[in-house]
């Protein structure tokens, strides 16, 4: 209860800063319309010269997108501000002003994962959205319950491995604090916007065990289209929280190598 | 003009710069990724056929070449031409006895010659490992290098004049995301121009993005007929031509019209 008051005091504080800059209003609207319309075109690009590729079609490779752009939402609504802020370019770390968020009288992974907000990532959430229905309009299913319940599962352990890649890589900054991990998880996110089934089996592998980018948004879409057998599902799910408990593991491990920096 | 003292400020700026090698190679490393991105996938749309006429072999050498090119003709410094306007930082390059374009000169070289040092490498690997194949000629080496020296320009003016905008609005700089989203869908990185949907194709003909970064590529890997490689050159020239107008055109009227602030 504690913690969701602190959420919510972190969004409102957030918001209020953020609002004070009206033109970004505009900037950030520009921005997520030419995401969304720069990855639209790029799928008619492709099935124009191709029916299927390796068994994905149109519609199929549209509701990818639609996961692909809300995840990215949801990271550029809290997820990134709050770990940037932490671990990114002039993040606490690099300062050394970490020394203030480690005296906070609150869970630091609590602190560090959700303390700040960016409203505008809801535009890209609500685009994300629209996308996923047209796409499920073509794909010309009718949803039963059960496909729609394991889908938001399998998002919600998408969303989860989301987070834990990006803490995990935010983590290694207390090993190295002048070297930017986070922008090496954010490049490789970009390989999330295709179906890992199109990569080559070398980086298929590195995509779904080294770095799950590649399962983030496959695995949702491959529960939408009802192709994912229950067998994987459980093992995604499993995987997942694994993956979370060691990424806290090791932010945990990294706060206890924390030493300030002298300026 | 002072240019030897143009020629020591350049010097200055690529040895400081490799001094943070690493956070220019992670940059270099997030412009490669999307690249890689659609190699991966229309090599997997080509299979083991062609795609107007492209193969995976020789798709995959027009995008390892690209991914060079890319990085040789992208204007990082477009990006802190509006920064420094808006901080005041401009008010001593205007008093220094050479021209302020010395400064984004410098930035520009020392950038080539770091992102080279990491991106040559990397892109040789990636040959090796995907075997790309091209049937070079001596004539198209050489028409390669002002073809790309061209692009580099093109792109340089064209960045250059959209950023001083920042003298009369703030947030100029949302017109960069703006270019660089066309030359992603016209300049050859979404798809090879010879697989973009035909209304697509006309206008990348027109516009100047593919002559900043697809067409010295087409040019080296033979994709293009000696009628359509003049076509080239003659677009490119005229659309060079125009951006250095437009350029010196907003930097007189934007000097005149700039008023510092603080101190």
């Amino acid at each position: 209860m504690r913690h969701l008051k602190l959420i919510a005091s972190f969004f409102k504080v957030s918001t209020q800063a953020e609002l004070a800059y009206r033109s970004n209003f505009f900037i950030r609207l520009l921005n997520s319309f030419l995401s969304l319309g720069t990855g639209v075109l790029s799928l008619v690009v492709i099935f124009n010269q191709v029916e299927t590729i390796n068994g994905w079609s149109l519609p199929g490779t549209l509701a990818l997108l639609g996961i692909y752009l809300l995840l990215g939402g949801l990271r550029g609504l809290f997820i990134s501000p709050s770990l940037e802020s932490v671990a990114g370019m002039d993040g606490e770390i690099w300062q050394g002003t970490f020394d203030f968020t480690m005296l906070r009288p609150v869970d630091k992974q609590f602190l560090v994962s959700f303390r700040n907000w960016r409203i505008y990532a809801l535009f890209d959430v609500v685009l994300a959205l629209g996308v996923l229905i047209y796409a499920i309009i073509l794909l010309g299913e009718t949803l039963s319950l059960g496909i729609l319940l394991s889908f938001l599962l399998m998002l919600l352990a998408s969303v989860i491995l989301l987070y834990s890649s990006l803490l995990a890589f935010s983590a290694l900054v207390f090993w190295n604090s002048g070297f930017l991990f986070t922008w090496i998880i954010n490049d490789l996110f970009q390989l999330a916007r295709y179906p890992v089934g199109l990569y080559p089996d070398w980086l298929r592998l590195i995509l779904t065990w080294i770095i799950p980018v590649g399962l983030m948004t496959t695995i949702p879409a491959q529960a939408l289209s009802g192709t994912l057998s229950p067998a994987m599902m459980a093992i995604t799910l499993i995987f997942s929280l694994a993956t979370l408990a060691g990424a806290s593991w090791l932010f945990r491990r990294g706060l206890m190598k924390y030493a300030s920096a002298s300026s | 003009m002072n240019h030897k003292g143009g020629w020591a400020l350049i010097k200055n700026t690529w040895q400081s710069w490799l001094q943070h090698r690493g956070f220019f190679f992670l940059l270099a490393f997030g412009w490669m990724l999307p690249l890689l991105v659609y190699l991966f996938i229309w090599s997997a749309a080509a299979g083991e056929g062609s795609l107007a006429g492209l193969t995976q072999e020789s798709l995959a050498g027009y995008y390892l070449v690209l991914i060079l090119v890319n990085q040789l003709t992208y204007s990082i410094s477009n990006w802190t031409v509006g920064d420094n306007i808006r901080y005041g930082q401009i008010n001593r390059w205007l008093l220094q006895p050479m021209s302020p374009l010395y400064h984004s000169l410098s930035s520009e070289i020392a950038g080539k010659v770091v992102f080279m040092l990491f991106s040559i490498p990397i892109t040789a690997l990636l040959a090796i490992i995907i075997q790309p194949r091209f049937n070079l000629t001596w004539s198209q080496g050489l028409l390669f290098i002002p073809a790309v020296l061209a692009a580099w320009a093109l792109r340089f003016f064209w960045g250059y004049w959209l950023a001083l905008l920042a003298f009369w609005a703030t947030r100029a700089d949302s017109l960069l995301a703006l270019q660089d989203s066309f030359i992603f869908l016209f300049g050859g990185h979404l798809a090879p121009i010879a697989l973009l949907p035909a209304w697509m194709r006309s206008i990348a003909q027109i516009l100047p993005f593919r002559y900043m970064s697809a067409f010295p590529v087409e040019v080296l890997v033979g994709q293009l007929t000696t009628r359509e490689i003049l076509v080239g050159f003659a677009y490119q020239a005229g659309w060079t031509v125009v951006a250095f107008i437009l350029y010196r055109l907003v930097w007189t009227r934007g000097v005149r019209h700039y008023e510092a602030i603080g101190g």
